[in-house]
């Protein structure tokens, strides 16, 4: 029992695993990406409809990231060239995807609330050899498909691609200090923009994730707020990709737990999904608390663009 | 400068009014454009399509009706973010609010038994408290602890949704399947006054209270001095206004709006509160607000043409089995083209310039000086 909800949580954490380390390359760049469950909506979409036309899961995938990718440079767009304020326009996208994604939903596939087709393939579970036999480990780290592990995975690249590049350099530069970043000759709005593709690139995969490998259909908001508690691993680990992760995982277990301990015990299922935004905002207070303590300005108001 | 204090003429005043409306025209007649795209390469007739999404929302009283019904949420929504937007806070957390109100007009609608004409004032005082008290939290951390309250707003979006639903389902839960409160007493029903939708008239308040903000901003010190925050709240501040306790009041008033938009689904239309009742009319009051640029009677307007698509989207539905979102797709072109600064000189993009936003409180308000002072 115990077994299989932590197997679960590691499935359940996957697309949030994907969804914060896109939004912390933002993040990391002093730009609040809020946007999330939009571009993995819209990856969702795209990759259920790519396999289902093509039959290829290669292509679902490429399909998810292209069209998650594409809306982040929508809003890359609208925020840097024509000055949009990030949450407004973050928020027009997600409403957007969520829109355009149903009106598709109805227009291309041809259904009202879900679509779901045996046409759809299916991600194999890998068995991987050396890890089966590990005792307990064994059975929770073998058996999961190709995008679970490519998610555990990207946690180090991300890393390493932020700390020990110059382009990280750079883009945490222009977290900490834009001003300076600017005159240091940084191209501060290539970077940021460079920040947000990535963020559409690991959204797609989030999205394809989803609707490929979590299951095999697409559900009109099938994200289900789950770009919300991505952004909330983030803010509690303020960005740093191993801890978001670790976050991330955690917020993964409560999700688990809702979905398993009220069938036990009978438990409330919405006190256990709380967890990730009370414990946000309690982090955020904390945060602010000791800030206002040293003296030093408030961290919220870098995003304020 | 006597000029400047006369009444303005009427040519005046109709150009002041035509550049204050060609921006939000040209945004929704943009989106209306893609969207006419969109349905062309779905293979539909966009001339059609809009042909009929403008006779299922104004064709006879019937539409019509439903089209007010519509729009009534939109109204309170609208204003509750309008009234915070004009001030550069972003309260995007209006959907919470406006939850949280829902949940305690629906509490007061059924545990409190009062005589006729004191039941609905009640109820709507107690949404009215409810929505404030929930944007009473981003406000209070913002101004005491620095926190941004969009972030905590965003949050707050779902743990109302979560807390409602926990509410509903277990602590005060109806007998039978649905997840919902007991039924409200007859006498805390809002009285419908047609058959044809469920039309109430909370769409009156909805209407008062736009008038009386608009009052209010125009008439008064009080309203002058949250335009300055919005304008420039370090000015402000320096200027004599109270930013932070305004901050805490534009917040308050701003949440009370929103829970009055819940009052008017509970009392109005659904007899009781339900979970999840709402489709999302907090974030369609950003559209709202973006659309009206803030401006209380512009909310009117802007939420009148909202809430026409959102009623016409069902007609579409029906008749064209053309997808109802397709009015949220346009609603949210319309947002993000008027969220972008363009400058009319469109000719180019502009290079990086690194200009102070409109609307930022600073961070720390420096410790606000007494007039007395000096």
């Amino acid at each position: 029992m115990l077994s299989d909800i932590a197997f679960s949580s590691i499935r359940i954490a996957t697309p949030l695993i994907f969804a914060a380390l896109g939004g912390l390359y933002t993040f990391q760049a002093g730009i609040l990406n809020i946007a999330l469950d939009g571009f993995m909506i819209v990856g969702a979409f795209a990759a259920v409809a790519a396999a289902y036309a093509t039959g290829s899961l290669t292509l679902g995938i490429l399909a998810g990231i292209a069209a998650s990718s594409a809306l982040s440079v929508l809003l890359a767009v609208f925020n840097l060239r024509f000055r949009a304020h990030i949450f407004i326009a973050g928020i027009a996208v997600t409403f957007l995807a969520y829109g355009l994604t149903a009106l598709l939903l109805k227009g291309v596939l041809g259904q009202d609330g879900v679509f779901t087709s045996a046409r759809i393939p299916v991600f194999p579970a890998l068995r991987i050899p050396g890890l089966v036999d590990i005792p307990v480990l064994g059975p929770l780290l073998s058996g999961h498909t190709l995008l679970v592990y490519l998610a555990y995975l990207s946690v180090p690249a991300v890393s390493w691609s932020l700390y020990r590049t110059r382009w990280g350099l750079r883009v945490r530069m222009i977290g900490e200090a834009e001003d300076a970043a600017l005159a240091a000759g940084v191209n501060v709005e290539a970077i940021k923009f460079q920040t947000m593709v990535l963020s559409g690139v690991f959204c797609g995969l989030a999205g394809a994730y989803l609707s490929l490998g979590y299951v095999s259909l697409f559900a009109r908001q099938m994200t289900d707020e789950r770009g919300l508690i991505a952004l909330a691993a983030i803010f509690f680990a303020k960005g740093r990709p191993g801890p978001t992760t670790a976050v991330a995982l955690m917020f993964g277990i409560a999700t688990a737990l809702a979905v398993r301990l009220p069938e036990m015990t009978g438990a409330a299922p919405q006190l256990l999904q709380l967890i990730p935004y009370v414990v946000t905002i309690m982090a955020l207070v904390v945060v602010g608390v000791r800030a206002n303590r040293s003296g030093a300005h408030g961290g919220g108001w870098r995003f304020e663009t | 400068m006597s000029e400047r204090a006369a009444v303005p003429t009427i040519p005046q005043l109709s150009r002041r009014l035509l550049r204050a409306i060609a921006g939000p025209l040209l945004a929704v007649i943009i989106s209306f454009g893609l969207g006419g795209l969109l349905m062309a390469l779905l293979g539909r007739n966009p001339v059609e399509v809009y042909a009929v999404l403008l006779r299922g929302s104004l064709s006879g009283w019937p539409n019509i009706a439903v089209t007010l019904q519509m729009m009534t949420p939109l109204l309170f929504t609208g204003l509750a973010v309008a009234v915070a937007f004009r001030s550069g806070i972003w309260n995007i957390g209006v959907e919470g609010q406006m939850l949280m109100g829902a949940m305690a007009a629906g509490i007061a609608g059924y545990a409190l038994d009062l005589p006729g004409p004191v039941e609905v004032p009640v109820c709507i005082l107690a949404a009215m408290l409810g929505g404030a008290l929930w944007a009473a939290i981003p406000a209070l951390l913002r101004v005491h602890v620095g926190v941004n309250e969009l972030v905590v707003c965003l949050m707050l979006n779902p743990i109302a949704l979560l807390l409602t639903g926990y509410m509903s389902a277990r602590v005060l839960k109806a007998p039978g399947p649905t997840n919902k409160l007991p039924d409200i007493v007859d006498a805390a029903h809002l009285t419908n006054f047609t058959l044809y939708s469920q039309l109430n008239t909370g769409l009156f308040i909805a209407l008062a209270c736009c008038v009386l903000v608009a009052l209010f901003n125009a008439g008064t010190v009080r309203g002058f001095e949250w335009k300055l925050i919005g304008l420039n709240a370090r000015f402000a501040n320096y200027g004599g206004v109270r930013v932070r306790s305004n901050v805490i009041g534009i917040m308050l008033l701003s949440g009370a709006i929103g829970g009055l938009a819940g009052a008017e689904q509970v009392l109005g239309v659904y007899g009781a509160f339900y979970d999840n009742f709402s489709p999302g009319y907090g974030f369609d009051g950003i559209a709202v607000a973006m659309l009206a640029n803030s401006d209380p009677i512009g909310v009117i307007l802007s939420s009148f043409l909202f809430g026409a698509l959102n009623s016409g989207s069902s007609v579409l539905q029906m008749e064209l089995g053309i997808s109802k979102y397709l009015v949220q797709v346009l609603q949210f072109i319309v947002v993000l083209i008027l969220a972008a600064r363009f400058t009319f000189g469109w000719s180019g993009w502009r290079p990086l310039v690194e200009t102070a936003p409109a609307s930022t409180l600073p961070s720390k308000l420096p410790a606000e000086q007494g007039t007395t002072e000096a």
